[in-house]
């Protein structure tokens, strides 16, 4: 959960021990006993909702459980069960197919609606901006739904084709097993696009003027500005959402479960969806727990090799 | 949470039919309403000193729910009956045996044998229909067909189908005239109900049983189930399914029949008030016709069902509660909404399509012809059931492999 945290500014620690009551407190950096008190309400909720619930997770991995009769030791069964369920391959595959269209999509696009509405105050950029985010503020339940209907076989996508004259390539878009993936990975860079785009606009907005009118005097145009000054300048904003999109493509859940629930015949699966079927339908605690557990890694991975990525010194 | 490993007692040391006229405050755990709130409210007003307080949950989140409550230190006295969860409770002892109730109140003969069935299983919940009791149904539901009576004028198709065969020529007529024959919502249960309903008629009765209840040996790969799952992708080789069907809800697929998409829909009678008060006299119901026409008449239900704790303080009142389930009161009560009553003459003759879907379903029920739904057979099936609809009717798998994978989830539930 942390990786998405920016890092700290680093002078600030130590203008803290300069000007703080505590001025002789030890090295800038490290917590005084005396912030505990303040540290503890958000540890609490920390460890609560997130370090036990992982903790126990894990723990239930290695258990033959059903949620109800007494848990039996299982050892590494559960791990072997998940690595060799026929499902997982192809879940995992679309979960990879899916960053595709809920990363690199919504990263170009972000960009491209960053070079057209940041930089000069133009009229109506707000309104943009704020059409642009909304999918980010609806629930992805009435979005999936919304767009469940709009696929369908006589929705506003197959009657918009009809109306240009492509009325021959209407189908059920979430029905088909060729166009289902990409069907749903596009509801995915429609939402996430506008993520993109307010975190590269905060970004831009960082950027030096001074560096901008330098570039213009030099003969630079807007392209140019944009590619050699902007860009360089967002690269930690394209870190973050690196990984956050990441991370809704491959431990996203709820889209799929309202839009498809893994249809038609496996062709949408994911690992989230396979570890909801084993917990909830099935029963089996256990491997949907060693499911978790391997997902987990899965994201850890990736997100890893984006922070390496897009490191200020890389 | 989980302190013992011993199985719990599940049998109650005695069983009486009287119920105690001192204060008494049942908890009732619970789902699905209605019927639930009519029905207690209808028990309490028999008995006055008996206060039931109602804890509902979202059906999605029911089974798990419900596990936790009912292994708490603290349970609800009674519990709506969910295969998933019980299939855990039962053998942890959690869940009250209700043979010495049956006995003492008869209701063997209260309430339809083949309701009952799917409800009896032993100690360790490994097989079910026969066994001990426990749980007794609040209402029942029957699957059917339900067509559109204008769109099948215009195809010239006078009504209901004697026999298979003359189904699928109507399903040929109605595609002649450019309208869907046969709606289907295959994104969720829609799919893999029409299949059912074409192995109820198609295979013998019994070995659809013995597999969806777990009998030792049994097997879903043969012959009949084989010929239901052909006579679904040849309908949809030919057209007669609707074009989106792998793509469309339950509710999508109904709301479909309902504006005119669709000529027939095959759906259980939860569907029928909302597509009577939309259609009118427009809409009819018939059961899956079988090959000769001459059948006894067998079709898929199920049914919302009450369990009881067997840590509940009072278990004679509990069971006062199922008892009143089967009384004709409590049938008026569960036809009012909208289910099948367990006793079907309380149903009335009734007008329309619930005069139709009445009368299909008393001859079921006097044939002891209703059987289980095939997700029944284990927890997980339904995720094999659905998606493997969806892949026979997208070409992409045969039904072979469709059978097969069923067998093959049975069978690392029955090992």
């Amino acid at each position: 959960m942390s990786e998405g945290a920016p890092a700290a500014p680093r002078p600030r620690p130590a203008r803290r021990s300069e000007r703080g009551p505590r001025a002789g407190s030890p090295r800038p950096g490290r917590v005084g006993t005396g912030a505990w008190p303040y540290l503890l309400p958000a540890v609490l909720v920390y460890v609560g909702f997130a370090v036990y619930p992982a903790v126990s997770t894990l723990q239930f991995s290695f258990l033959d459980w059903d949620g109800v009769a007494p848990p039996a030791w299982a050892g590494v069964d559960n791990f072997l069960r998940v690595v060799t369920e026929p499902l997982l391959g192809r879940a995992i595959l679309n979960a990879l197919l899916l960053i595709v269209f809920f990363t690199v999509l919504p990263i170009a696009l972000g960009l491209v609606m960053t070079a057209l509405i940041a930089g000069r105050a133009r009229r109506g950029a707000a309104f943009y901006r704020v059409v642009f985010f909304l999918p980010q503020v609806l629930p992805l339940v009435a979005v999936g739904t919304t767009w469940r209907w709009m696929y369908s076989e006589d929705g506003m996508v197959n009657r918009f084709l009809g109306a240009v004259g492509l009325g021959d390539h209407a189908r059920a878009w979430l029905g088909d097993e060729n166009t289902a993936l990409a069907a749903l990975g596009l509801i995915g860079t429609w939402c996430m696009s506008g993520l993109c785009m307010v975190l590269f606009i905060s970004g831009a907005q960082k950027v030096d003027a001074a560096l901008h009118e330098a570039a213009a005097i030099d003969g630079a145009g807007p392209a140019r500005r944009f590619l050699s000054v902007t860009l360089p300048g967002l690269r930690k904003e394209i870190g973050i959402a690196g990984v956050i999109t990441t991370i809704a493509a491959l431990a996203g859940f709820d889209l799929v479960f309202v839009t498809t629930d893994g249809g038609p015949a496996g062709a949408t699966n994911v690992p989230a969806l396979l570890v909801y079927r084993l917990a909830f339908n099935e029963g089996d605690i256990g491997a949907a727990s060693a499911l978790a557990v391997v997902l987990t890694v899965l994201v850890a991975v990736f997100v890893g090799a984006i922070r390496l990525l897009t490191r200020e010194d890389a | 949470m989980l302190s013992t490993s011993v199985r719990e007692d599940d049998t109650p040391d005695s069983a009486s039919t009287s119920v105690t006229g001192e204060p008494v405050t049942l908890r009732l755990a619970y789902a699905d309403d209605p019927p639930t709130k009519a029905l207690v409210d209808g028990f309490t007003r028999r008995h006055p000193n008996v206060t039931v307080e109602l804890e509902r949950t979202q059906f999605r989140d029911y089974v798990t729910t419900v596990k936790l409550s009912m292994s708490s230190d603290d349970p609800p006295d009674i519990a709506q009956y969910n295969p998933g969860a019980m299939g855990s409770l039962i053998p942890a002892g959690l869940i009250m045996n209700l043979d010495l109730h049956a006995e003492a109140y008869g209701w063997q003969e209260e309430f339809p044998s083949s309701a009952l069935e799917p409800l009896r299983t032993g100690e360790d919940a490994g097989e079910y229909g026969s066994g001990s009791l426990y749980a007794v149904p609040g209402s029942l539901s029957v699957l059917g067909v339900f067509f559109n009576t204008e769109l099948l004028e215009e195809a010239g198709v006078d009504g209901p189908p004697a026999t298979l065969e003359e189904f699928e020529q109507d399903l040929e007529r109605v595609e002649d005239t450019g309208t869907t024959p046969l709606g289907a919502g295959a994104l969720e249960v829609g799919g893999f109900h029409l299949w059912n309903a074409l192995l109820n008629v198609l295979g013998d009765q019994q070995d659809y049983r013995d597999w969806v209840y777990g009998s030792p040996g049994a097997t879903i790969e043969t012959a009949a189930a084989e010929r239901a799952a052909r006579t679904l992708t040849r309908w949809e080789r030919a057209g007669y399914l609707s074009e989106g069907a792998n793509a469309a809800s339950d509710m999508d697929a109904q709301a479909d029949f309902a504006a005119g998409g669709s000529a027939y829909l095959v759906t259980g009678n939860w569907a029928a008030a909302a597509l009577s008060e939309e259609m009118g006299q427009d809409v009819g119901f018939f059961l899956m016709p079988g090959p000769t026409g001459r059948e006894p008449p067998v079709a898929s239900g199920s049914s919302v069902s009450y369990a009881v704790s067997s840590r509940t303080g009072h278990p004679d009142v509990a069971a006062a509660f199922l008892d009143y389930l089967g009384t004709y009161e409590a049938a008026r009560i569960q036809a009012r909404s909208g289910f099948m009553p367990v006793d079907p003459a309380a149903a009335g003759a009734g007008e329309g399509v619930m005069g139709q879907i009445n009368a299909g379903f008393a001859e079921v029920i006097e044939a002891e012809g209703l059987v289980p739904f095939p997700d029944y057979a284990t927890p997980g099936m339904i995720d094999r059931l659905t998606p493997g609809v969806q892949g026979l009717v997208a070409g992409v798998r045969t039904e072979e492999e469709f059978l097969a994978s069923l067998q093959e989830e049975w069978e690392d539930e029955h090992e």
